[in-house]
């Protein structure tokens, strides 16, 4: 607890950036071994555009020059490493010629917004409902029902998004259909933008929580368990603590944290987003970015968004890495030594 | 003035089984008065535990009181009539638990002193904070703690520091009675000597009574009034201490009362007539250490020292000293398991750290290991035959299925275990005891030269113990095994070893064979340990609360001197420390 020692913070920093320039250079590699030509691709999608391109050869070469295929592999590596880490990922080249770093930019906010509500949405139903499972004085209501909602959770995002469109939008028409915001409305910091947002973001993060929430609910039931059987249990009932504050102080909050590292872990994941889920409410986050860029083989665009996910996981271990110590005692900030 | 404190009246418990109904308790009758102590002593499944946790109401699933009544207090309280919430009130404010599990016994994530204040603030509701910490600071003070442990989290405490919070934690509303479960079974004779005499001071302070629930005969005798003996969920003798010792009525209390190990007193062991054929086949000594230390980090858990084993005639040395001292250390490294920070460890002159694979395979046959917990030892998943054939496959001992079924019999048969009850059955469906005699029936199987036993009989039930170390000295005795036998527990070094070695942080406080070493020890923590130990001999001291803090600042000096005293020499075993 305290200070964190600058050892030890060096050393997390070094690690950081070793897996960050680890995975910066695999996502360099992994397209150049796919035999595919990103200039024949673009060639391609303007002869499909236009019949037919003349001077095709020049246009090739000039491609390949203007993205810097001509150059030799290592300085291809050099400018890309140097580029990424300034997050330049290029131009796309399905919407060329826009750059990466703005379509990532525009689709994060989206992404970031409704992932990390569901995903906090899910942590805390998830491991409360995964705590009364197993506490004894839950009633018998919650024993029933939890266990029986479960089953929600071994339906794939994707059908659940659409039982719940069909549900809520079709038929009850209480919430729209598709879209990020209303047509009607002008993005911006005004009550009315955030209102449409709540209101279009809601159905797709529902959908996300009730198949997600059971991941928690059964991690937590388990941690629960044990925590249960331990000798500091029940001695907290044989000092006559309420019931209640047994329940938080002795069993969840000793119970949480393994759960606390998994959260870290899905925070970097779920940039990616629910391609799915993304996809069928056309909401227009990374994982709809990363699904289009896949279909159009625009490699700049998948290595930008691959790139922002390691980063996001990588920052997130980070983080809890240095603020673990203060959740568990027991863990501390290690001096390294040399 | 004394008064009863707890009045059972013909109590009995069930738990009903898929198998049927298991009376757990039957008609126990007894009355504690206040200021006495009372020990609950019987083996694991006798009930003791179980009628503790009924005076608490906090029996496990599923678990009930069939019959009988509990009556708590000056004013007798009926506990099973209280509501959920006065029997909530009533825990720790009039009946406190001190458990056996020292170790985990604390909340890990809270501070020592919110641990004692949320105690306090669930029966007296919100206090003032400087209050609060008055009353922690003197529960601590009471048992020995300096205030400041308070702001330490139960990970940076020892065994013994927990164990006297807990003991804080117990007497901190002033209850009528305290019930403390084996509270010192997790510790070693110096700690647990400190432990019991803190709560014996504390509640002889509060004038409440106790009942101590435990297993070992000698412990009650020093700590205790009186016992009352249970077995099968039956009160079999109830009587005052002194009485009971020296003229048990009761076939049990007197079996009890015989199975404590005594330095000093009548074997246990019946060696066979003449020497056994030795299992070595080279000329090296069968194990030697040359300057072997080991370092952990800033920890020096074992400084230089040098022994070789000959191994012609089988022998047992026993490495006795408390935890942390550095004996698992030293069984770890003879296992190949840990490296040595410098020295070498040689099994028949080779370098155990640096053998081929073809040679590990051998070592490995032929160095096997009997460890403390025969719970931990088998995989769930398996019958327990497979722990016995599979390395007899797998080590190339086997002349075909049939040939391994009989070994298997004739290793259990060895043990003292029926092998038509015992092979065939999962882990679980054993008791502990019947699962560490298992342990050395595989070991035997393999026909090792070597075995290392580390505190092979400390988790089994007091009564079985000297079973067990009979298997383990037949191993040597019969078939020409040696052995190193790793413990805490110095009687038993006494009687099965042919030298003994004592260490103390790391180093050889004294060595020699164990009727000098043991039977009349020269250095002071050989003395302090032997002193440590409880007798079922009611006139023998166990010295007082205040010795014992004394003797525990006189550890602390010994620890930076690091003298040795030798006494002596046996034949096929020679030892050399390293001074600092």
């Amino acid at each position: 607890m305290g200070q964190i020692p600058a050892s030890y913070l060096m050393n997390r920093l070094v690690t950081l950036s070793l897996t960050v320039f680890i995975a910066a250079t695999l996502i360099w590699i992994i397209p150049r071994l796919s035999p595919v030509d990103p200039a024949d691709i673009m060639l391609g999608r303007m002869a499909a555009g236009a019949g037919s391109v003349a001077n095709s050869e020049e246009i090739l070469a000039q491609l390949r020059a203007n993205f810097g295929l001509d150059d030799p592999l290592i300085l291809q590596y050099l400018k890309y490493l140097w580029n990424t880490l300034t997050f330049n990922f290029g131009l796309s080249t399905a919407s060329f010629p826009t750059p990466v770093s703005s379509l990532i930019a525009a689709a994060l906010p989206w992404t970031l917004g409704l992932m990390i509500l569901s995903l906090v949405i899910t942590f805390v139903i998830g491991n409360l409902l995964g705590a009364l499972m197993v506490w004894e004085r839950s009633p018998k209501l919650v024993k029933v029902a939890i266990p029986a909602a479960m089953v929600f959770t071994s339906i794939p995002p994707i059908l659940s998004g659409l039982l719940l469109m069909w549900i809520f939008s079709a038929k009850l028409r209480w919430f729209p259909l598709t879209g990020a915001y209303g047509l009607t409305v002008e993005p911006g910091w005004s009550w009315d933008f955030v209102q449409s947002v709540l209101y279009h973001g809601f159905l797709p993060a529902m959908s996300i929580v009730i198949v997600t929430f059971g991941f928690w609910a059964l991690g937590m039931r388990g941690l629960m368990i044990t925590v249960q059987g331990e000798d500091y249990t029940k001695l907290a009932e044989a000092k006559g603590l309420k019931p209640r504050y047994i329940l938080y102080k002795y069993m969840i909050r000793n119970a949480i944290l393994p759960q606390i590292t998994a959260f870290a872990l899905k925070i970097g994941l779920l940039v990616a987003g629910q391609v799915l889920v993304e996809r069928i409410f056309a909401y227009n986050g990374m994982g709809k970015l990363l699904y289009d860029a896949i279909l159009d083989q625009d490699f700049p665009v998948i290595q930008g968004v691959s790139f922002v996910i390691i980063l996001m996981t990588a920052l997130a271990v980070f983080v809890v890495d240095l603020v673990y110590p203060l959740i568990d005692p027991r863990i501390r900030h290690e001096r390294v030594s040399a | 003035m004394t008064s009863p404190v707890l009045t059972l009246k013909d109590l009995s418990i069930d738990f009903p089984t898929p198998t049927g109904l298991v009376h757990a308790v039957r008609d126990v009758s007894l009355t504690i008065q206040s200021g006495r102590r009372v020990g609950f002593i019987g083996e694991s499944g006798s009930g003791k535990t179980t009628t503790a946790l009924a005076i608490m109401r906090m029996l496990a699933e599923p678990g009930r009181v069939a019959g009988g009544s509990i009556a708590l207090g000056r004013d007798q309280t009926d506990v099973l009539s209280l509501d959920e919430e006065a029997m909530r009130k009533t825990r720790l404010s009039r009946v406190s638990y001190i458990p056996q599990g020292a170790m985990n016994s604390l909340n890990p994530v809270m501070r020592i002193e919110n641990q004692l204040w949320d105690g306090i603030v669930a029966h007296e509701g919100k206090t003032d904070p400087g209050e609060l910490k008055r009353r922690s600071d003197a529960a601590l003070a009471s048992v020995g703690l300096p205030a400041h442990t308070g702001r330490l989290y139960p990970h940076e405490l020892s065994g013994g520091m927990k164990q006297r919070v807990c003991i804080a934690l117990g007497v901190i509303l002033t209850p009528e009675l305290i019930i403390a479960d084996e509270p010192t079974s997790a510790l070693d004779v110096v700690t647990q000597r400190h432990v019991m005499q803190t709560l014996t001071k504390v509640q002889a302070e509060i004038g409440s009574g106790l009942i101590l629930i435990g297993h070992d005969m000698g412990l009650m005798a020093q700590s205790v009034d009186e016992l009352a003996v249970l077995k099968d969920g039956e009160l079999v003798e109830h009587g005052l201490t002194r009485q009971i010792i020296e003229s048990p009525e009761h076939p049990y209390t007197q079996e009890l009362i015989h199975s404590v190990p005594l330095v000093g007193g009548e074997s246990f062991l019946s060696p066979a007539i003449g020497a056994p054929s030795s299992q070595k086949s080279s000329a090296e000594p069968l194990l030697e250490f040359r300057e072997v230390s080991k370092v952990y980090g800033a920890n020096t858990a074992l400084h230089p020292m040098s022994f070789a084993l000959d191994g012609t005639v089988p022998q047992i040395i026993s490495i006795v000293g408390q935890s942390g001292s550095g004996k698992s250390t030293m069984g770890s490294l003879m296992l190949g398991f840990n490296a040595p920070t410098s020295g070498e460890v040689l099994f028949e002159g080779k370098d155990v750290s640096r053998l081929s694979p073809a040679e590990r395979l051998h070592f490995r046959k032929d160095v096997q290991a009997v460890f403390q917990d025969p719970y931990a030892c088998f995989n769930p998943f398996y019958r327990v035959n497979h722990a016995l054939k599979f390395p007899y496959e797998r080590f190339g001992l086997s002349k075909g299925a049939a040939d391994t079924q009989r070994a298997m019999e004739d290793a259990c048969v060895a043990v003292g275990l029926d092998p038509d009850l015992i092979l065939g059955r999962y882990p679980h469906q054993l008791s502990g005891g019947q699962r560490q005699r298992l342990i050395v029936a595989r070991a035997l199987m393999l026909q090792p030269k070597l075995l290392i036993a580390d505190e092979p009989v400390s988790m089994v039930d007091a009564s079985l113990r000297a079973t067990i170390l009979k298997n383990i000295y037949d191993l040597k005795d019969r078939y020409g095994i040696s052995i190193l036998y790793i413990t805490h527990d110095l009687a038993t070094a006494y009687h099965v070893s042919d030298y003994v070695i004592v260490l103390y942080h790391g180093s050889v406080a004294e060595a020699g064979p164990p009727k000098e070493v043991i039977g009349a020890p020269r250095h002071p923590y050989t003395q302090l340990l032997i002193d440590s130990i409880p007798w079922p001999d009611m006139n023998r001291s166990w010295g007082t609360s205040r010795s014992a803090d004394d003797d525990v600042l006189a550890l602390k000096k010994m620890a930076e001197e690091r003298k040795t005293i030798f006494r002596g020499e046996v034949d096929g075993f020679t030892l050399r420390s390293f001074a600092a």
